[in-house]
This record gives structure tokens, C-alpha cells and sequence, in this order.
């Protein structure tokens, strides 16, 4: 997969907002048929250029962007739009709080602020309230970082907020990093990674190659290698880093336990893993330049990321495949030991690792064996656990995928072959459900806010991922093993949903084939 | 001028529009906007409203037209017209609403005018731009539009039945609870309430609500376009009443409501002690614990206006509690502020609540410790304490501060999953006392 991944180039951060995906990668959002016919569609474009006539809500940039900076320490977050945008955050307060208390951190509580455009912002601009929100921000809280995401209303009337914030930095002691992260600009809601990575590498990541004053720490870490671990990646600097520290880089997705199991298979190899950048502090992110090695867990959230810090540290990167199931843990980690020369430690983890998972798994498989499931979600995500179902004698009936990009190509045809059934769509449950409908499968998987309507056509449902779960590497396989198990002891609560709770999708739609809903896009 | 908010207890129109054709009957919205705006809006009120799911058609069920920056150049009024056609066919619903984000309004797209052609097949529409307010405005956009184009024009008025306004889905986290209670408190005295949302309800009963005598509005900030939309389509005169809680409340709310349609009074007051008595059977059971361990607590209610001041009266006039400090979070103008201080003359308790207006939640703690005697490390100081903090789930760290006890009943409400549950009347009082003592022996 890396392979495609070397052919970006990065180097963005001079300009104040970053390109969106479509233009930097490129994206499938519309398609239903067969991986391997994806996979060809992908490669020459074509699968590029499709719409929808029937077109339902799916996320917008500026959540994802601001799901990833509202989680840093001691952190104020500015909305600079009307209401709407991140009122989410009404309703996730507590959410951030179990997450942090999840992983240790310090109680805080979690401030974020409205710049409240009206109709006369739209006319005069809004950027006297967003100085009084940051004055307001500095003096009433005295955070680290004080976050500013740029919503639709602005980026159509061209408030220069980049001008306001290099003027109010100088008097301001907190870090201001404003995000690009207008809806408007994509359709590919993951350039909203995109976008936070970017405020991130220009206002929060120290400027500096490691090493160099501003990162008195990183020198002492650097040297002290003292597990022996195998080095290559030299800095731009040409320095060596023995530090064994490697960053992984954590996604929205992730929950503690998700953190817990990785560092514990990591640092198995003598390596010293740590997470990043959610939920991390300033400090933590002015250090993010002394790793010896940055390794992705989801493609889809981090190569620019990982790409800028390659240009700005030297750090090389990981970008391979996500840790759930067997197969995929196995070689994610291979690909980090190979990295530092310890391979045989790898396969010695491994060969344990798998040998005790597999026994207990078997009584599990006994049970999930003939069962068919369809997973939906993300692409990397749902490629992997689809992956580990199939791995457990279950019958993979087809994967539905928010986008595909260049970052699953070859992972396509890998999970049972080129035949497997797939349909593209962020979001579009009316689709799903059409599909569902046909091929009844006896569990779903799923991301947030498509299991609901799985369970009105009377499907059990377990989710994708969830704070409180551990779905990744070892321990994660066996829990979601453990979950698809659960969820087939009692199918009731689907089953009364689904004969008391009406979707409302007409007989037309539900007897139509929705490859006809699917057309060739005008423009953009 | 309207200024920055922190931590808002809103969305925006557009928000406030789902989630109001999240609860009318077999409704489904369709939205001009940019393809996030709908599904993360009606995730506010999904998470919270008390989880109050997406209704019918909400979350990323909502059709959209799902523009991006080419049609910020080039328009999207031909984009809106295929998503309209299309979801006439794909989505089973008996009314379509079409509404409107900042991205096309700010472009100059006439999203009503282009729902407006397909008025002969149960689609209608409303402007609804985040900029153009928050959640209210959304709500009586949407409402107006149901009013003008659905409900049918009646001369024959019924005496007896009345349409309830103000009561925003949602942003009333126990809105479908209320309306119920409300439709029973009023069905006591022989009146018919029409609520719109909630039990019972269709589009083809909405169609007839022309017929109503009164409006009644039971918000200062919410339901006053609506009511007014009435009055000029529909001849229907309006008063503006407030959420009744508790005996005191309910008492003068069905007593305004009969007066106002003429239910003779013994039927009013009948009904009244009947309810009085059913209420004070129930809450004798804690009067022992009450006065045993002293339950009663000074209170801080932080909510809007829809709720503050029925829950300080409540508080205050029913329960016993001390009301130490109301905040209000939704009232600007110093007009209407100064009109809803009035309100509190009718709290009987000797200790009467300072009522302040701030929309800075950070502030309440302040002004809680500048309301008192500083601790200047004192061996004896007074204070107010045992306190209580009756307010959204936006005030826990309030309360944590404070070493309160703590309830959320205003939006958002994160913490408590509310299904048929209610505040209003005599029996979502008691609820509410069940809700509040909860907390004070959860631990025993």
C-alpha cells in the first residue's frame, strides 16, 4: 500500500489551508459492484467521477477536523460560524471527559465557544467577534492552544482570520491555530484530517528539525537507545536516532483500550511506543519530531501528517495496513520490526500471540461459523474487521465504504477475492438498507448512526468501534469476536424494532437496484 | 448586537428545523446544504436531547442536496430540483419539508420558491439559514410554513379546543412527556389540545387545526411567529402562557386556559383539587426522608427561559427549596428581560432568588461566589449550602465545584436518557421530585 503513498509529495504547510482530498488524492464517493472492479475503476478514475441522483446527509469536514484538535489538553475551541456548526458538542462534554479519564489524563473541563454569525456578520464579516472570543478565551481560561475552526459562512465571505490570529499572537500566550475546514470545500469528509493536521504542523509542531533548541528533551531521549534496537532513518540533519520511540498515531476511533493493546504489542519488540496526537498536550505535540519511526493506524486519517513530519524531521513513516483481526495485526507489526531489523523478535511475539488467541477464539468460531455478517464504516476499517469475520468461518456478504482512495487498492481484492460486494457511499443508509433488504445478512457491523436504521429492517447490529471497546490488535480481536458472538444470543431487540418501527423508504425504492441511483457526475 | 457564546445551549435554525420535522408525523426533511449540515444538526438533538433519536427521518436519512463548491459559483436551485424529485420517489412520507443552509442562502438560491413548484405533492419549504438564528427561529420558520401551507383554512372555529405553540422538540428534552401531560391537564377541563408532535398526531390532523379557538404559547422565546401566522391565516387569537410544573403552576395554568375559553369555574376548580390531591398522595411518601435527613436544598437553576422560571416556582413554591439564584441564558433584549424578572413576584418563598441573565456558563460560578460572603478561610461562615443545581447537563461542573447536588432537565441533557418521561403538570412534578431525590440517596 506504502507504494502508493510514496507517490504524494507534501510540503503544503506554507499555504494557509491545505488541498482538499479530491484534488490531493483523489476519491471515490459513489459506487456499487465488485472489488475488482473497483480496484480497475480506481486505478484508471473513472471511479472518480460519480454522483448520486438520490443524495442523503453524510459528515461534514469541519466535525472531523474539530474532533481531532478539541481533543488536546488545556485547549479552548473556537467555532467561528453561526450556531449550528459543532453543536455536537453540546452533547459530547462527557464523552471527552470518560475519554481522558479512560486514558489517565487530568479531569478538565471542556470549554468551546461560538462565534455566532448573524445576518449582519454575513454582510460586515465576522472577525471583531472572533476577537473578542479569543481575548475572552485567553483571559477567562489561560489555555495551551486555543483552536479556531473556520466554518462555511466565513470561508463563502472571506474572513481573513490568519491575519487576525498572526496579529493577535504576538499578544496572545497561548498557541492560536486556525482550521480550514469549510463543508463546503469537500466532499470527501477526510480532508478534515487533512485540515487539522494542517493547523496542527503550522501553529503547534515546533518549526524546528529535532534536536534543535527549541526541543531541549528530544536530545536526551534521542540517545538513550539503550534496548539496542536495530537504527536506520537518518535525519535531515544526518543525525542517527537510537531512540527507539515510536509515535502512533491515534484516530478518533481509538479507544484507550484500542492504545493499551498496541503499546503492548509494540513495546513487546523492545520498542518504546507512545500515542499521539489525540489527547495530547502542547508540550507533547512540540515533540512530535523524536520519534525514530512514525507508523499510522488508519491511512485514511494521517499521511498528511506523517508526510509533513517525513519533510520537517526526517522521521520516516509506516503507512500500511490498520491492526484489527489476525492477519492484519501480524503484519502491521511485521512491517514496524522490519523497520528496526527485529524480525525474529516479531515472529517470536507473533508465533504466542496467535497460538493463545486462536485456542481461544475456537470455541467462539464454533459458534460464528456459517453466520453471515456485511460490514460498513470507514475503508480501512471495515476492509480489516471484515477481514477477521471471514477469518472466523463467517460468510462475508459485502462492505460498504464511507470513500475509497489509493490507501485501499490493494487491499480490495484481499479479503476474499475480487468477487466481494461493495458499495461506496458516505453515509446513504437508504442505499444500504435497499441492499440489506436483498442480501439479509444475520449480523451487521457498523459505524455510528447507520446501525439504528440495520436495526429498524430488523438486523442485529454491533457497532464498529466505540470508546468503551477494544477492537484492535490481539485482545481486540478476540472482544470483537467475543461482541459478534453476544449480539447472535438474542436477536429480540432488532426483531421488535423492525416490526414496530417504520423506515421511511417507499416500496419503489426498496424494489429498485441502486446502481441506477448512481450517475456520471456534471462537474467538480 | 449578538456576540460570541460560550458553550452554547443552541444549534442553529437549521437545527432547530430538523429537529422540529423530526417530530412532526411521517414528515421528512430535505435539505439544501452542504452534505454534512443535516446529519451532524439532528446528531445535536440525538445526543443531546436525552437521546432522543432521529424521529422519523433524521441523522444521515435526511435527504440533501449535498452541494460543494461548484455550485457555490454556479447555484443549486437544479440541484435541489432533482433532489426534490427524487426523494418524492424514494422516501414514504406525508409531508416533505424543504429547508435551507447558510451555503445557498448566502448564494442567493430561492429554496422556497423552487419547493413551491412541487406544493401539489405535499412539499413545502422554509428559509433556514444557521445565520439567521438559532434554534427557535428554525423551529418557527418551519412551523409558519406548516401553518400557511398545510393547515387548512376553517370559519367554523371550535370552542373548546386549542393549539399548543412554543413547546420546541428537542430543545424541550421532554417534550413528547409535556405534551402528553399538557393534552391530559387540559383534557380535564374539557378542552381538545392539538400539540402537533408526539401521541396521536398525523399530517391530516394537522391539516385541520384551522379549527382551533385559541393558540396558546408556551415560551416567550419560541412559537410567537408561529402564533402570529395563525392569527393572520387562520383567525386565531393567541395568549402566552408558560410550562406549568408542579400543583402551583398547573393550577394557574388551567385556571388562565378556562378563563380564557369560558370553562365555568367550579369545573376548573374541581379538577384542580382533584389533581391536588392525587399529587400530595403521592409525594406524602417522602416526607419522612424529606424531614428526617433535610431534603431541602437551595436551589440554582441555570435553564432557559421556557424552564426557568416554572422550575425555580416549582422549587420554590411546592417543594420547600430555597431559590437562591436563577440564570437565564436565552433573553437579550432588556425589554423582555425586565418583563421576565416580573415573572418571579410570585414566588412565595421569604428567601427570594436573584434572577440574572448570562449566557456564559463559566460566569454562574462567579457570580454564585460573589453572592456570598467571600471564604476567607473563616472557622465559622454561612453560605448557601446544602445546594442544589437544577440545570443543563452543561452545569455539572458547576455543581462539582459547588459540592451540590445536581439534576439536568434543561438542554442539552447528555446524562439521562429521557423517553416518556415529563415536568409538566402534577404528575411530571412528580417525576421531577423522583428525579431530584434520586440523586440525594443514589449512594445509599
Amino acid at each position: 500500500m506504502s507504494k502508493y503513498s510514496d507517490e504524494l509529495s507534501y510540503g503544503f504547510t506554507s499555504s494557509v489551508a491545505p488541498p482538499v482530498r479530491e484534488t490531493r488524492i483523489g476519491v471515490c464517493s459513489a459506487f456499487c459492484g465488485s472489488c475488482g472492479r473497483l480496484r480497475k475503476d480506481v486505478r484508471s478514475g473513472c471511479a472518480m467521477l460519480q454522483r448520486r441522483r438520490f443524495d442523503q446527509s453524510g459528515g461534514c469536514q469541519l466535525n472531523l477536523a474539530s474532533g481531532i484538535v478539541s481533543s488536546f489538553t488545556n485547549t479552548v475551541m473556537i467555532t467561528h460560524s453561526p450556531l449550528g456548526c459543532n453543536s455536537r458538542f453540546a452533547g459530547m462534554s462527557g464523552t471527552r471527559k470518560t475519554m481522558r479519564a479512560s486514558k489517565g489524563k487530568i479531569n478538565e473541563e471542556f470549554i468551546w465557544l461560538h462565534t455566532n454569525m448573524d445576518e449582519i456578520d454575513v454582510v460586515q464579516g465576522g472577525i471583531e467577534k472572533l476577537r473578542r472570543a479569543i481575548l475572552y478565551a485567553q483571559e477567562q481560561y489561560h489555555p495551551d492552544i486555543i483552536v479556531i475552526a473556520n466554518g462555511c459562512v466565513p470561508g463563502i465571505i472571506g474572513d481573513d482570520i490568519d491575519s487576525l490570529v498572526s496579529e493577535l499572537q504576538e499578544t496572545v500566550s497561548a498557541r492560536i491555530a486556525p482550521i480550514h475546514c469549510e463543508g463546503f470545500k469537500s466532499r470527501y469528509v477526510a480532508s478534515g484530517y487533512d485540515s487539522a493536521y494542517h493547523g496542527v504542523l503550522r501553529c503547534l509542531v515546533g518549526p524546528c528539525s529535532r534536536g534543535d533548541n527549541d526541543d531541549d528533551n528530544a536530545d536526551d531521549d534521542v540517545n538513550d537507545g539503550d534496548k539496542g534496537v536495530g537504527v536506520d532513518s537518518a535525519g535531515k540533519r544526518g543525525r542517527r536516532n537510537n531512540s527507539g520511540i515510536v509515535n502512533l498515531f491515534n484516530v478518533g476511533s481509538n479507544s484507550s483500550g484500542d492504545e493499551a493493546e498496541l503499546c503492548r504489542v509494540v513495546g513487546a519488540l523492545g520498542l518504546k511506543p507512545r500515542f499521539l496526537p489525540l489527547h495530547a498536550s502542547l508540550d507533547d505535540l512540540k515533540r512530535i519530531g523524536e520519534a525514530a519511526l512514525n507508523v499510522s493506524v488508519c491511512a485514511t486519517h494521517d499521511d498528511y501528517l506523517l508526510g509533513h513530519l517525513k519533510e520537517r524531521f526526517g522521521t520516516p513513516y509506516i503507512i500500511d495496513t490498520l491492526p484489527i483481526g489476525i492477519k492484519n495485526t501480524n503484519a502491521w507489526l511485521r512491517r514496524i520490526a522490519e523497520h528496526f531489523h527485529l524480525e525474529v523478535e516479531a515472529e517470536r511475539v507473533i508465533e504466542r500471540e496467535n497460538a493463545e488467541l486462536n485456542s481461544a477464539l475456537a470455541p467462539i468460531k464454533e459458534r460464528l461459523k456459517g453466520k453471515s455478517i456485511f460490514v460498513g464504516g470507514g475503508e480501512t476499517r471495515i476492509l480489516t474487521t471484515a477481514e477477521f469475520f471471514h477469518s472466523l468461518g463467517m460468510r462475508l456478504l459485502g462492505v460498504k465504504a464511507h470513500n475509497v482512495d489509493r490507501f485501499v487498492e490493494d487491499m480490495l481484492g484481499d479479503v476474499t477475492g475480487d468477487d466481494l460486494f461493495i458499495e461506496v457511499a458516505a453515509g446513504m443508509p437508504a442505499e444500504e438498507i435497499n441492499l440489506l433488504n436483498k442480501l439479509k445478512p444475520d449480523l451487521y457491523c457498523g459505524h455510528i448512526g447507520a446501525n439504528g436504521w440495520v436495526a429498524r429492517l430488523g438486523i442485529p447490529c454491533i457497532p464498529l468501534f466505540g470508546q468503551g471497546f477494544n477492537f484492535m490488535g490481539y485482545s481486540g480481536a478476540f472482544e470483537l469476536a467475543r461482541k459478534a458472538d453476544k449480539a447472535l444470543r438474542n436477536t429480540n431487540f432488532s426483531r421488535n424494532i423492525s416490526r414496530h418501527c417504520a423506515l421511511p423508504l417507499s416500496v419503489e425504492w426498496m424494489e429498485s437496484d441502486i446502481k441506477d441511483n448512481i450517475k456520471e457526475r456534471e462537474n467538480a | 448586537m449578538s456576540d460570541f457564546i460560550e458553550r452554547a445551549k443552541f444549534s442553529c435554525a437549521l437545527g432547530g428545523a430538523l429537529t422540529t420535522i423530526e417530530s412532526l408525523p411521517r414528515a421528512v426533511p430535505i435539505v439544501h446544504a452542504a452534505g454534512g449540515c443535516a446529519a451532524s444538526l439532528s446528531g445535536t438533538y440525538n445526543l443531546a436531547a436525552g437521546y432522543r433519536g432521529l424521529g422519523y427521518c433524521g441523522g444521515t436519512m435526511i435527504p440533501t442536496t449535498n452541494i460543494a463548491e461548484n455550485n457555490i459559483v454556479f447555484g443549486g436551485e437544479d440541484r435541489l430540483a432533482e433532489q426534490i424529485e427524487s426523494t418524492l420517489r424514494a422516501m414514504d412520507a406525508d409531508l416533505y419539508v424543504v429547508v435551507s443552509g447558510c451555503q445557498v442562502e448566502i448564494i442567493g438560491d430561492n429554496t422556497v420558491q423552487v419547493a413551491s413548484r412541487y406544493g401539489g405533492r405535499n412539499v413545502i419549504g422554509a428559509s433556514t439559514p444557521g445565520f439567521s438564528g438559532n434554534t427557535y427561529r428554525g423551529y418557527d420558520s418551519v412551523m409558519t410554513s406548516v401553518i400557511r401551507n398545510v393547515v387548512r383554512r376553517s370559519d367554523e372555529k371550535e370552542p373548546r379546543t386549542v393549539n399548543i405553540l412554543g413547546v420546541v422538540p428537542g430543545h424541550d428534552v421532554f417534550f413528547r412527556g409535556n405534551l402528553d401531560e399538557l393534552r391530559r391537564l387540559l383534557g380535564l377541563i374539557g378542552v381538545k389540545a392539538n400539540a402537533f408532535f408526539g401521541t396521536g398526531e398525523s399530517v391530516e390532523s394537522i391539516r385541520g387545526y384551522g379549527s382551533a379557538s385559541l393558540n396558546v404559547v408556551l415560551s416567550a422565546q419560541a412559537g410567537l411567529d408561529s402564533a402570529k401566522a395563525f392569527e393572520a391565516e387562520h383567525a386565531i387569537p393567541f395568549i402566552q402562557s408558560e410550562l406549568p410544573i408542579g400543583p402551583s403552576g398547573s393550577a394557574e395554568f388551567l385556571r388562565r386556559i378556562g378563563g380564557a375559553l369560558g370553562v365555568p369555574v367550579e369545573d376548573v376548580e374541581s379538577a384542580i383539587e382533584r389533581e391536588t390531591r392525587e399529587y400530595y398522595s403521592y409525594l406524602e411518601r417522602i416526607v419522612d426522608v424529606y424531614t428526617d435527613l433535610d431534603f431541602q436544598r437551595w436551589a440554582i437553576v441555570a435553564a432557559d427561559s421556557y424552564y426557568a422560571h416554572a422550575i425555580t416556582r416549582f422549587l420554590a413554591n411546592d417543594l420547600g427549596w430555597i431559590p437562591f439564584l436563577t440564570a437565564v441564558h436565552d433573553i437579550e433584549g432588556e425589554r423582555e428581560q425586565a418583563e421576565y424578572v416580573a415573572l418571579f413576584a410570585d414566588v412565595t418563598s421569604e428567601y427570594k432568588p436573584k434572577v440574572i441573565f448570562e449566557r456564559n456558563p463559566s460566569r454562574l460560578l462567579d457570580e454564585v461566589r460573589r453572592a456570598w460572603a467571600d471564604n476567607h478561610n473563616d472557622k465559622y461562615r454561612d453560605s448557601p449550602s446544602p445546594a442544589y443545581v437544577v440545570g443543563s447537563v452543561i452545569e455539572r461542573g458547576l455543581a462539582e465545584a459547588l459540592g451540590a447536588g445536581f439534576l439536568s432537565v434543561a438542554f442539552p441533557v447528555s446524562n439521562r436518557v429521557v423517553l416518556n418521561k415529563s415536568a409538566a403538570g402534577w404528575r411530571g412534578a412528580l417525576t421531577l421530585v423522583e428525579d431530584l431525590l434520586t440523586n440525594l440517596v443514589s449512594a445509599r
